[in-house]
């Protein structure tokens, strides 16, 4: 910028202003070193996973992937907005499902789930496309649902969220010929493979960047952090919102429909309450405000996990065995995120970045 | 005999020093006003003393006790009654349930029943417009009513001082005139200590006292208010000509 | 006709206890505690010896009606105030989130003890059976304990109405919930009135227990999070800050619920809940605020 003092410049002519005008992606340059990063890391864990070649540890990393996938997409809404969201796992119910609708061996699906239309019926199509259409059935709901939510603030925006997770959740819970109600519907085909949920992962995080440095990103965290001020400047807080919802709820939804290839069954239950508070921890565990937090948080509280369970299953220490009682795991871990939020309330992370420099917080 | 001193106080809000190492001795039965321009750090100042908001540095006593870093409860219950900017009733309740919060710190003494009667006798006394209104919802009082009822309040708490910050905010010049003529009658009778803060030193001017004027976080003037009311020191201070 | 009234107020009475429990926590903390549902669970169990097996052997259950009450409402308000002392003291002033999170990972906390203590399996306790007999009124025949849940909950809500207005705690506690930093300028304990907060909060985390325990005949490590998702909603429906926004939102739930159930064309009826939240979006859109907002309420930011 400029090097002179501000107080002598000249009055600048509007050619000049104009000139100087940041791009819609200006700040590429230097903060694209986090995306980068964040992804050599999961590289480095997919490659660590290949090698060991273990299956249940495999499946691990698998969920590890893909609960990226989620927590990413959390924090492109609700770190960009500073709105707690708890609806955004009903996303990924929704992309689940379509994956299984899509994917199923027709046979299985005419007899389990007969009220789906017929077109969905006779096809069959590879898990990838799957994908692509949950991906645009998620954002489409997103669409729909953020236009009508994206005027609200603060707690009652929260709340609203939570009635729709709810809602979605009842619907799915009981409609019984399209979404098998409760019990769980099978056959969906399994993705044993770790490289497809690692490339999910990378191509998501690297749209949350884009999102995030691009004007719409910025505009909305500057609504998080003084609505009054942004408003003043012309920001168009729902629409700016509205972006970001259906971006993020679109990641949802291709992790919903990776979570169904990732374990070949699907119920609703599997996306409500508990995956919606687990996701949430990780996000604020790790630092809403930053995608690295959201990333790592994962990373870091997966790996805590299973720390937690292998000592449950018992270590060898001297001659003995060291293990925690059964059910300690999880008290451990809540006590765990506990401390971790009293000493660092903006969490792990905070809101700064991963990068290769040091360079002062934002 | 000292009944506030502040010894070398700071105030930072993150990475911004509102307050820089002011050191005030303030005495049992004075007036001392604090006037200067927006952003002088006079409220930051009120806060810190009344423990509502951290000091950075330096300590304050009263009473000859230590207060720094001691909750704002129990500041209020040594005697130092805090009125804040913008009045801050109690909106849902009513104006003698506002009075009575302020009485409660001293519910342990015997007699207290008759004590907290008397006393809001006498403050329905100062202020007759809060006995007619007593059942009503504070919220709905003018502004002029609102500042007399947190005068009021902070009067229940039996405190030896009072410090109020800008009282004539928001309100009309006629009513500001009302509300000061009951508090300096009232610091009379009581013999109480007063602080206030007030960005323009016209009523300090009129009413007489020690003045202070605090400019970026610093003391600049300190005397008498009437002496330093208009004179050219005080406007070079106020608008820091001499920085330029 | 009377019988549909009947279950929107036992309904409803349910749901505005609970909702009360977290409207005073958030009234002078702005926290919405999602520890709230395992509080609940926690002061059934406290009546059982530990054990998995399907039948509970009851320890404390089998104490007559006039020290099992007030047992277990003693427990939830221990359990309560204990959560404030070890937990939420540390995040007096952080962000909502934070504080949200915080709470739900003690939460978790709580229910993988019981579930450590207990296993999942529900439970069948019988308590105060007598209460589960159907009565004769006005033509309509209820159980009992539906009858008592409704005369409890109003008699629950006058104490509560007289504590908070006529003495000198309940003042504090109202202050304090409106304007937290003034109150203190005045001398109000605010570790006191917190803890007074919590202790009533938990204490009502044990009446719905109990309740919910005698309704059901099972203690279940479940049984805070039906009712509690509930008075989430009715709490912020009400208006935040609000205890009688949140009471009145509890009831009106209630009767929504019931009411869907007997208007709505019979297969449309599973999908029940999907209307009431609806309509809970719907009042969220045109009234964000609440429907009482509680006057000169501070946004503390």
């Amino acid at each position: 910028m400029s090097t002179s003092s501000p107080a002598l410049d000249p009055i600048l002519s509007a050619e000049a202003i104009a000139a100087r005008k940041p791009g819609p992606f200006s700040l590429a340059g230097k903060s694209i070193v986090t995306p980068i990063l964040l992804v050599l890391i999961l590289l480095a864990i997919a490659i660590v996973t290949t090698m060991i070649g273990s299956k249940p540890f495999n499946q691990v990393i698998i969920d590890l992937f893909v609960r990226v996938i989620l927590v990413v997409g959390l924090y492109v809404f609700i770190g960009n907005s500073g709105v707690m969201s708890f609806g955004q796992i009903g996303f990924t119910c929704l992309g689940a499902y379509v994956a299984a609708w899509l994917t199923i061996n027709p046979v299985m699906k005419k007899m389990s789930l007969p009220g789906l239309p017929d077109f969905i019926l006779k096809t069959k199509m590879e898990y990838w496309q799957a994908a692509i259409f949950a991906t645009i059935f998620a954002a489409v709901a997103a669409l729909v649902f953020g236009r009508i939510l994206m005027r609200l603030s603060g707690i009652a925006a929260s709340i609203a969220t939570f009635a729709m997770l709810a809602m979605i959740n009842t619907i799915y819970s009981n409609w019984d010929r399209v979404t098998g109600a409760t019990s769980s519907v099978v056959g969906i085909p399994i993705v044993r493979s770790i490289w497809p949920y690692f490339t999910a992962a990378g191509i998501v995080i690297f749209i949350a960047w884009l999102h995030a440095i691009s004007r719409s990103g910025l505009a909305l965290r500057a609504a998080r952090d003084e609505p009054t001020a942004a408003a003043a400047s012309g920001i168009d807080i729902p629409k700016e919102r509205l972006i970001a919802f259906v971006i993020s709820g679109a990641i949802m939804g291709v992790g919903g429909a990776l979570t169904a290839h990732s374990i070949g069954v699907v119920t609703p239950d599997n996306f409500y309450l508990s995956l919606t508070f687990v996701t949430l921890s990780m996000l604020v565990v790790g630092g809403m405000g930053s995608l690295t937090g959201s990333v790592l948080g994962v990373v870091i509280l997966s790996a805590l996990i299973q720390a937690l369970r292998f000592l449950e299953a018992g270590v060898p220490v001297g001659g003995s065995m060291l293990a925690l009682p059964k059910g300690l795991q999880e008290i451990a871990l809540g006590i765990i995120m506990i401390v971790i939020l009293a000493l660092r309330p903006s969490g792990l992370f905070g809101n700064r970045e991963l990068t290769l420099t040091r360079n002062r917080s934002e | 005999m000292t009944l506030l001193n502040l010894v070398d106080v700071s105030v930072r809000y993150g990475r911004l020093t509102a307050v820089r190492g002011v050191s005030i001795n303030l005495k049992e039965g004075e007036v001392l006003f604090i006037t200067g321009p927006n952003g002088a750090g006079k409220s930051s100042l009120l806060r810190a003393i009344a423990g509502v908001t951290p000091t950075a540095g330096g300590h304050v006593e009263f009473d000859g006790a230590e207060i720094t870093g001691r909750t704002p409860e129990d500041i209020a219950r040594l005697g130092f009654s805090m009125v804040p900017e913008g009045r801050e009733v109690f909106g849902s309740l009513t104006i003698e349930e506002n009075l009575m919060v302020g009485a409660g710190m001293h519910s342990r003494t015997p007699g207290w029943k008759g004590q907290t009667a008397a006393d809001l006798d006498s403050v329905y006394n100062t202020f007759p417009i809060l006995k007619e209104r007593r059942n009503q919802q504070a919220g709905l009082l003018s502004g002029g009513q609102q500042q007399m009822l947190v005068i009021g309040r902070a009067l229940m708490a039996r405190p030896r001082l009072i410090a109020i910050d800008e009282p004539s905010l928001g309100l009309a010049p006629n009513i500001t005139d009302q509300v000061y003529e009951r508090l300096i009658a009232l610091q009379a009778e009581r013999s109480l200590t007063l602080l206030i803060v007030e960005q323009s030193s016209t009523r300090a001017v009129m009413i007489g006292g020690r003045m202070i004027l605090m400019r970026s976080g610093q003391v600049v003037l300190d005397g008498d208010a009437r002496e330093l009311g208009n004179s050219e020191a005080m406007q070079a201070a106020y608008f820091g000509y001499e920085d330029h | 006709m009377l019988q549909i009234v009947f279950d929107a107020l036992s309904l409803g009475s349910l749901y505005a206890l609970g909702a009360l429990g977290i409207a005073l926590i958030f009234g002078v903390m702005r926290l919405v505690n999602f520890a709230h549902g395992d509080v609940i669970a926690f002061s059934i169990f406290a009546l059982l010896w530990p054990s998995t097996d399907a039948m509970a052997i009851v320890f404390a259950g089998n104490l007559p009606w006039f020290l099992l009450i007030p047992f277990v409402l003693l427990v939830g308000a221990g359990l309560s105030v204990l959560c404030e002392i070890v937990v939420f003291r540390r995040f007096r002033n952080t962000n909502p989130a934070t504080m949200m999170i915080a709470s739900f990972a003690l939460g978790f906390v709580i229910r993988y003890f019981l579930l450590m203590l207990y296993s999942s399996r529900p439970k069948s306790i019988s308590l105060l059976p007598i209460l589960s007999q159907p009565v004769e009124m006005l033509g309509a025949r209820l159980p009992l304990l539906q009858l008592i849940t409704i005369i409890v909950t109003i008699a629950i809500l006058f104490g509560l109405v007289i504590f908070l207005r006529r003495t000198r705690f309940g003042l504090e506690m109202r202050a304090a919930a409106e304007n937290f930093s003034m109150a203190r300028m005045l001398g109000v304990r605010a570790n006191r009135v917190i803890m007074g907060a919590f202790a009533l909060s938990g204490a009502l985390a044990g009446a719905i227990a109990l309740i919910f325990g005698i309704q059901t005949g099972t203690a279940d490590i479940q049984m805070g999070a039906a009712v509690m998702l509930m008075a989430f909603i009715s709490t912020v429906i009400g208006g935040l800050g609000s205890l009688a926004g949140a009471v009145l939102a509890g009831f009106l739930l209630g009767a929504a619920s019931v009411v869907m159930q007997v208007i709505l064309p019979v297969d449309a009826r599973p999908f029940r809940d999907a209307f009431v939240y609806g309509a809970v979006i719907l009042v969220l859109l045109f009234r964000p605020q609440g429907l009482i907002a509680a006057r000169g309420t501070k946004e503390r930011v």
